[in-house]
């Protein structure tokens, strides 16, 4: 499509002869809802330069006077051309359209050829509708399950929350959700996300080469943006599923000036299963919800938006007792365009997530909370220096709250509070980050954060004696208390990053990257899987802050006339420092000497990643295979020599495939292949006056492997024929096909059953294959 | 954990698909353990210690071999009075020591002891003091009427007795149900002072728990004639933390398993060249005991 602008919007049309230099700036948008579309490339031919939308899809490119042309391409949209006379500095927005309008199965096209061509390594973006057309769990179209499909990223396995980027814990993760980090990204314990797939835009997972602009988490950034809402027409989409259901309905408040999206999910699960349910589980509930909820306006120069979240999970027992857990997170955005070549955004948020357990009986009740909270603001700058030239700069500050636990115990002796206090801390960070981005071969980008931890009160801190033997519980030394917002203990890090590109001919590239992440939050958790009543814990005068720097290299290629292949090769190392592990029968809750069960250690991972995926055609998806070790060194554990991590896996083969027949049929399958996990075991045993004593002979830790994972998904979509606003389709699904019981852990079992002996028990948390019908609908 | 429990049962409560299956693992046994198992006490009954080697994990439990041709002795050192206790190889790794019956003479409350093997080159030693124990008043018949959820309607028994004066007394329950040691993993009934941890409740009658609640199965009344013995051993708190590592190991496993924890021992190995690894516990208890026969 050709498209000719002629922008007259100066008189000195002599000058415009003469070769000045101006800029066209704006943002590029769906041309059906408004939405803006972040990283879509406008390319200017006649110079070989090019802009790149930011998160908003703002985009600012300095080009010569006179007639130009304009190619804009984003993923999943039709590229366009525009050829423009520029005669002043110009603000034009750019409207695209997706490149085909079915839900769920659409074939997505990727940007052409800019995984070679950008500067990004060990990146990858998923959008909403390739999310759709995985075959899912209980045919419900998952976000974090999507993502374990990508290279370099695992898990334990089914059952288990979050997700492992190249070696590095689920807690190592930043999971923002419009820009409010959320901190357990499970529903029913990692069978499903929080996201809903109706109100996701797209998912970008950082896995190396992190710009400076993100911080706070070792592994990995994973950037879940939600779609602002149609601001052209009303729009409702959901599904009616197994397991839940799900409804959006976005639309217009203020055509083409403002928005809304509301989007909510509920399992009933309970309800379906309460005639089923014995004398023992009678009166039970179990549910969860989330619920989405968006507004946006905007003016000339300014956008402001207002999201918010909200998701429990929460399992009941005949009033005996109750679990609760969930995020909330509240974002308020306000993007300001100072000029063509400033662009800024600021933010504030709080995000909060916690869980509660209560039990009751005739004689005593029990409550229990915990949560963390923080609020945050933070202000990010891009200025476009030149049409070579971005920076990048910013600002952030979060206060943490941080409750460990409150426990209070009622019963005939009255109340006894096991409570601990509550702990705060203030996190800063600036950074600063420039993109070369030449008509060469040759782009880089550079960048600097620097963060502050401040560990504070009010509150004791404690300070221990040495361990009398490495790897034992270290015991009190003395306790100082500290006022309401003294430091007591205060880091300060130097995060370099960079990233390089060399650019080899249009069709590949070849790229690097280095950044060193620190972070001052942990996750205390040392069950196989984590449970979502692990506790957050701020770096203290004991916990020192986690760091990692992470080298990457990778090869880039696209194949076939329309880039119809895009390949990756990648290799990374990552040296990891202070990493958290805990003494032997270390006492992790209600603990209030739980920096004495703490172990410090270090860490490395290294691997590399084979990636290709075929974008265009009837026949799509991709391959993915990962070669990697992740493993630890701390005093006091196996011997202190190497182990491998709980989530270490050498091998890791995922492939994805989609098939569309036609308009009306469409077929997916994933097939998955991992190396076991490694789990810890007894080497031997002896015998007590009767009773069996497990033996951990010489402090083996991850010393037996799980087998080997594999499992097949199939899917079907059956696509109704489109009637008026009416768009729906069904989706036919088999999980784990033929059958595997694969294991999520093997365990010891002492005295077995009372057998009489000790087993080995491998626990499958999915024991069959698991069919799943859901219908899925849109109206617009 | 409780709450660990409490979250498996969730999870299998969810997913009905879920499976156990008991399967074959491989792995390496550490290295061979000689093992030391010194419970001793001042009844005048037969006092055994058994010297045995660790088995890997996946053997049939009970199945370690006896070490034989050991010296056992245990050593009062107390008061500058040497009284020395021979254990008597009796085979099978068992050492017997039979107290004096005219004599009466045991180990002494208060008093340092010295366990002394010596085996293969290998010296192991080990100390423990005998603590004070508490006294039984009484062990009382309880008669439940059935009313209460978890108690079927029958006759239990109650123990009537007081934790000693100051902190940090420790003590071992045993139940003998017509004279057999219940000794299943959830019979283990420790005492810390009143409670079964420390949190300086000290002095009084021993919570429900212990005095009630680890002495009987609700879901088994003692039926008529049962000969119901209670014996309290005064117990050093290292064996309290020692037992009760036993037991938490004993239920570790499943989904939400910590890393096994290395089980301690008192015992060590004064073979200054190549040393054996050693395991177990001595432990030398003031027992008081008291019957009952359910009317």
């Amino acid at each position: 499509m050709r498209i000719v602008l002629f922008l007259l919007a100066t008189l000195f049309m002599g000058s415009a002869f003469s070769q000045q230099k101006y800029s066209i700036s704006g943002y590029v948008r769906d041309t059906n809802s408004g939405e803006s579309i972040h990283s879509a490339v406008i390319y200017n031919v006649e110079a070989n330069v090019q802009s790149t939308t930011n998160n908003y899809g703002f985009y600012s490119l300095g080009l010569m006077s006179g007639l130009q042309s304009i190619k804009v391409s984003a993923a999943g949209m039709q590229s366009k051309e525009f050829q423009i006379l520029l005669l002043s500095d110009t603000a034009i927005d750019f409207f695209m359209s997706p490149t085909e309008k079915t839900i769920g199965i659409a074939t997505v096209r990727g940007k052409k050829s800019e995984n070679v061509k950008n500067i990004d390594i060990s990146t990858q973006t998923i959008t909403s509708q390739t999310i759709k057309q995985i075959p899912a769990f209980l045919g419900e179209a998952d976000v974090i399950k999507s993502v374990q499909l990508l290279p370099g990223v695992s898990s334990v396995g089914e059952g288990a929350s979050g997700f492992n980027v190249r070696g590095g814990g689920i807690d190592q993760n930043l999971v923002l959700m419009d820009e409010a980090p959320v901190f357990n990204s499970a529903h029913l314990f990692g069978f499903f996300s929080i996201f809903n797939p109706d109100a996701v835009k797209d998912v970008q997972l950082v896995k190396g080469g992190i710009p400076a602009n993100y911080g706070g988490r070792l592994s990995s950034t994973l950037d879940v943006r939600m779609k602002d809402g149609n601001n052209k027409k009303y729009e409702a989409n959901g599904g009616i599923g197994t397991i839940f259901s799900r409804a959006t309905i976005e639309g217009p408040i203020v055509k083409n000036k403002a928005s809304f999206l509301l989007a909510g999910r509920r399992s009933y699960i309970d309800v379906l299963a309460k005639p089923f349910l014995n004398s023992d589980l009678k009166g039970s509930q179990f549910y969860f919800y989330d619920f989405t909820g968006k507004v946006n306006y905007r003016r000339k120069r300014d956008n402001f938006y207002i999201s918010t979240y909200i998701g429990d999970d929460a399992f009941s027992a005949q009033n005996a007792f109750g679990v609760k857990w969930g995020n909330t997170t509240a974002t308020a955005r306000w993007n300001h365009v100072f000029n063509k070549k400033l662009f800024s955004n600021f933010t504030y948020f709080y995000s909060r997530y916690r869980y509660n357990i209560e039990f009751n009986s005739k004689d005593a009740d029990f409550n229990w909370q915990s949560y963390i909270v923080n609020n945050s603001a933070k202000a990010d700058f891009n200025w476009y220096a030149s049409s070579k030239h971005e920076i990048l700069f910013g600002a952030q500050s979060t206060y943490y709250t941080f409750k460990p636990g409150k426990a209070v115990v009622n019963n005939n002796n009255g109340t006894t509070d096991f409570s601990l206090p509550d702990k705060f801390g203030l996190e800063n960070a600036v950074y600063i980050a420039e993109e070369f981005n030449p008509s060469g071969k040759f782009s880089y980008r550079l960048g600097l954060r620097v963060s502050n931890f401040m560990y504070l009160g009010k509150g004791n801190a404690y300070y221990y004696k040495p361990a009398v033997e490495t790897g034992d519980r270290r015991f009190i030394d003395y306790v100082k208390y500290y006022n309401q917002n003294e430091v007591i203990a205060n880091y300060t890090n130097l995060e370099p990053r960079f990233g390089f590109k060399y650019q080899m001919g249009q069709q590949s590239s070849v790229k690097g990257g280095y950044n060193r992440m620190v972070q001052n939050l942990h996750l205390i958790s040392n069950t196989a899987a984590s449970v979502p009543f692990d506790v957050w814990q701020p770096s203290t005068n004991n916990i020192l802050p986690e760091k990692a720097d992470q080298y990457t290299l990778g090869y880039f290629k696209n194949w076939g006339k329309g880039d119809d292949f895009e390949s990756s090769f990648e290799v990374y190392y990552k040296d990891l420092k202070n990493q958290v592990d805990y003494v032997d029968g270390a006492n992790l809750l209600l603990n209030e000497y739980l920096e004495g069960d703490l172990l410090t250690g270090k860490g490395r991972a290294f691997g590399a990643e084979w990636y290709i995926r075929k974008v265009t055609g009837k026949l799509t998806g991709w391959i993915s295979y990962t070669l990697s070790k992740s493993e630890r060194l701390v005093n006091g554990i196996n011997d202190n020599r190497w182990y491998p991590n709980r989530f270490d896996r050498k091998h890791n083969l995922y492939i994805i495939a989609n098939y569309k027949l036609n308009e009306k049929f469409s077929f997916s399958g994933n097939f998955v292949v991992s190396s076991g996990t490694p789990t810890t075991f007894y080497a031997g045993q002896y015998n007590i006056q009767g009773y069996t004593v497990p033996d951990a002979g010489s402090n083996a830790r991850n010393n037996v492997r799980n087998p080997i994972y594999h499992r097949l998904d199939l899917s079907v979509t059956y696509t109704v024929k489109k009637r008026k606003r009416w768009e729906s389709n069904w989706v036919l699904s088999c999980y784990n096909v033929y059958n595997r019981r694969n294991p999520f852990s093997i365990y010891f079992a002492t005295n077995y059953q009372n057998t009489g002996n000790n087993a080995a028990i491998r626990y499958s948390v999915i024991g069959s294959f698991i069919p799943a019908l859901s219908y899925n609908f849109k109206w617009n | 954990m409780k709450i660990k429990n409490i979250i498996y049962l969730l999870f299998i409560a969810i997913l009905g698909s879920s499976c156990e299956d008991v399967i074959d693992v491989d792995v390496d046994q550490g290295p061979e353990k000689l093992i030391v198992d010194a419970f001793v006490n001042n009844l005048p009954d037969k006092q055994v210690i058994r010297i045995t080697k660790s088995i890997p994990y996946f053997a049939k439990p009970g199945s370690e071999p006896g070490v034989e041709g050991a010296t056992v002795a245990i050593v009062d050192t107390t008061g500058g009075n040497t009284k020395l206790f021979l254990f008597a190889d009796s085979g099978k790794g068992n050492y017997i020591f039979h107290p004096d019956a005219s004599t009466g003479d045991t180990f002494t409350v208060g008093h340092n002891h010295i366990l002394l093997v010596v085996q293969g080159g290998d010296t192991l030693v080990s100390l423990a003091t005998m603590n004070k124990t508490a006294l039984i008043d009484s062990l009382q018949i309880k008669y439940e009427d059935g009313s209460t959820i978890g108690f079927k309607k029958g006759n239990y028994v109650e123990l009537r007795a007081k934790d000693l004066p100051g902190y940090g007394n420790t003590y071992w329950v045993k139940t003998f149900v017509n004279d057999t040691f219940k000794n299943g993993i959830f019979d283990i009934n420790l005492a810390y002072d009143m409670t079964q941890t420390p949190n300086n409740q000290d002095g009084g009658e021993f919570i429900w728990p212990i005095k009630y609640g680890a002495i009987n199965n609700f879901q088994e009344p003692k039926p008529t004639g049962t000969k119901i013995r209670v014996e309290i051993h005064s117990i050093s708190v290292e064996t309290f933390y020692y037992i009760n590592q036993i037991f938490s190991e004993n239920q570790n496993g499943g989904l939400f398993a910590t890393p096994p924890i290395n089980i301690g021992t008192n015992i060590f190995n004064f073979n200054s060249k190549k040393k054996r690894a050693v395991g177990g516990f001595f432990s030398i208890s003031d027992v008081s005991r008291k019957v009952v026969v359910i009317p």
